[in-house]
């Protein structure tokens, strides 16, 4: 990620909408406004589609959440399933309850509850070459209505342009023009800043949903080393679910 | 810079509430007033809670608000004339739907009106403010295919008939009542006239001007409809592109007053594909992608919903910086002439059962 090039879009929307000052740092690979963990799975459209339809009637009764998640060799898995893992209890509204795991050097396959006891099946693996673009998937399964932000029937990433030239098969998926030229990661980095600056995300939401999310991580894998599951107390108070005020056109 | 004050009218166009976002969230715009076409669109309207108020007679919104320096002209196709007119003899700067008019004579003298009035008239096209239609065109003008030999696209919907019902009235979508051919009971005025996308992008990227055109109607999929819902068109470039078209409404719809969730019956209501063939390769392109999907309510089926529609917010920034910085709009009334020329041609082709020049040249 190009911290600068971030913090320039930041500036842009910063002025053209109006929102506090602020900049993004970067500390072992996470992102950060002052000392709040940036949370820009959150922020991706598709995840706040997906959350959409779990809050308005379009789907009713989630049971399930089946995601996944892999990236280029050298990934951190252990960061990649507490972003998992913080998703799973935003789509599925309730915290982490208990996680099991089996690990097996760079992959992960976890199986963890949460309070409201749906079930959340994650599957973690930095196996893809180096350069390769990241894939996830995240499913959510209900009494009525299954919901999924890849396609049926096809186990490829859905890509804007597909481009074969003299150089062989490029693809590229551009989903933000005000952004155009960032990255997908950065994108929803500066995104996720923006939304914290404007006070449309609560900073205290954020932090103590990382918190759990990567203490769920870390007994995971404490789990797979246990063979045994994992149990994490429910804090009563700050509701770390809540939906994000977003842009709507339809 | 100081906001523009801005309003919109008609609200019977199916784009009008796709502005409404941008129009609250833009802080170059001061969104100070809306005039419906007529009680049910300003009852349609008033679901959306904006907030904004709502006139039915346009010279009571102006009486209110005589500072009003931009409008959104957002009805049928048959009241743009005289809507254009009215702002143009107030100063008025004018964002147009996508058809500012099918009638060549008043489209030419729209342009008379706009140029001695000195207002900014933008078109809506809006594919251009797409990042995958950004994409696409930086990696034509990059030379990433070589030379645009041969260019196919989609601007398939489902049908807003029944929402809008003026798209499914002759009079209202195409201006006049002329009979799509002989022997055939439907009347210009349907698909075509819903999608002009494809028809100015190829322009845009192929950086020539149309030659001829070829369409055929088929059989409609809806029954009832006075006007063509399924037709295809082929035709050539000047620069020698060899293109192919289909602006159907070929994608089956619920018949929803208020578009919604469970409009569609074919899982993704809206679809503008491309394939463009270069002499140094070929790009296949998704303009709205990627997206969720899901098999939820209203009706169980499956359904590609779509992420975000931020077009819009590049649209109006453009037409911002137009008033306030006296620009001239990338789809502005001269350059979209030859877009609806060729529109034109795709009927014209359709009643003479031969190619049809562009422009009558």
């Amino acid at each position: 990620m190009n911290i600068k090039k971030m913090n320039k879009s930041l500036d842009f929307l910063r002025e053209k909408y109006g929102a506090a000052k602020g900049e993004i740092t970067i500390k072992d690979g996470h992102c950060y406004v002052g000392a709040t963990p940036l949370l820009p799975g959150r922020m991706e459209r598709k995840i706040v589609e997906l959350k959409k339809m779990t809050e308005n009637g379009t789907l009713e009764g989630v049971s399930t959440l089946r995601f996944a998640s892999f990236a280029p060799k050298g990934a951190d898995i252990e960061g990649m399933l507490a972003k998992e893992l913080d998703l799973a209890a935003y789509l599925g509204a309730s915290d982490v309850v208990r996680v099991m795991a089996v690990a097996n050097g760079l992959a992960i396959n976890v199986l963890a509850k949460l309070a409201n006891d749906v079930n959340v099946s994650v599957e973690i693996g930095a196996g893809l070459p180096k350069g390769a673009e990241p894939y996830d998937r995240h499913e959510i399964i209900a009494k009525r209505g299954v919901a999924c932000d890849q396609t049926v029937d096809t186990h490829t990433k859905h890509e804007s342009i597909r481009c074969w030239g003299a150089d062989g098969m490029e693809e590229f998926t551009d989903v933000d023009t005000e952004l155009f030229g960032l990255s997908y990661d950065e994108i929803w980095n500066v995104r996720a800043a923006f939304a914290l600056l404007q006070k449309r995300a609560d900073a205290k939401v954020w932090k103590a949903a990382w918190a759990k999310a990567t203490k769920a991580a870390k007994l995971a894998f404490a789990a797979d080393k246990s063979k045994a599951a994992k149990t994490i107390a429910v804090k009563k108070g700050l509701d770390t679910n809540q939906s994000i005020k977003v842009a709507e056109v339809r | 810079m100081k906001p523009v004050k801005i309003a919109m009218m008609g609200m019977t166009h199916g784009h009008t509430r796709k502005y409404y976002q941008t129009l609250l969230d833009n802080q170059k715009l001061d969104w100070v007033a809306s005039c419906a076409q007529d009680a049910e669109a300003k009852k349609t309207y008033e679901l959306y809670k904006t907030g904004v108020p709502c006139y039915l007679d346009p010279e009571e919104m102006y009486r209110k608000h005589p500072d009003i320096e931009a409008i959104v002209i957002a009805s049928a196709n048959d009241r743009h004339f005289e809507q254009v007119k009215w702002c143009a003899e107030k100063g008025i700067h004018i964002l147009s739907m996508k058809i500012p008019t099918f009638d060549m004579k008043e489209y030419d003298e729209m342009i008379a009106l706009c140029d001695k009035a000195g207002v900014v008239c933008q078109i809506e096209l809006e594919m251009h403010y797409n990042s995958v239609v950004r994409r696409l065109k930086k990696l034509i003008a990059d030379g990433a295919i070589g030379k645009i030999k041969s260019f196919q696209a989609t601007n398939i919907t489902l049908s807003p008939v029944w929402a809008f019902p003026w798209q499914g009235d002759p009079k209202s979508s195409f201006g006049s009542v002329v009979p799509l051919k002989a022997g055939d009971p439907r009347f210009r005025g349907g698909a075509l006239c819903d999608h002009p996308h494809i028809f100015d992008l190829i322009r845009h990227l192929t950086g020539s001007s149309f030659d001829y055109i070829y369409a055929e109607v088929a059989p409609n999929l809806r029954d009832g409809l006075k006007v063509e819902d399924m037709l295809m068109a082929v035709g050539k470039m000047k620069d020698g592109t060899a293109f192919l078209f289909d602006p159907s409404w070929s994608r089956l719809e619920e018949k929803l007053k208020v578009p919604g969730p469970g409009w569609e019956r074919f899982p993704k209501r809206m679809e503008v594909n491309v394939t463009i063939t270069g002499d140094k390769g070929m790009i296949s392109c998704d303009c709205f992608g990627p997206n969720v999907y899901h098999n939820g309510a209203p009706n169980d089926r499956y359904t590609v919903q779509y992420t975000y529609f931020d077009e819009w917010i590049g649209l109006i920034d453009e037409f911002v910086a137009c008033i306030r910085e006296h620009k001239t709009p990338l789809i502005n009334l001269k350059w979209h002439k030859e877009t609806i020329q060729a529109m034109l041609g795709c009927y014209e082709s359709i009643q003479s059962g031969k190619i049809a020049k562009v422009g009558g040249k």
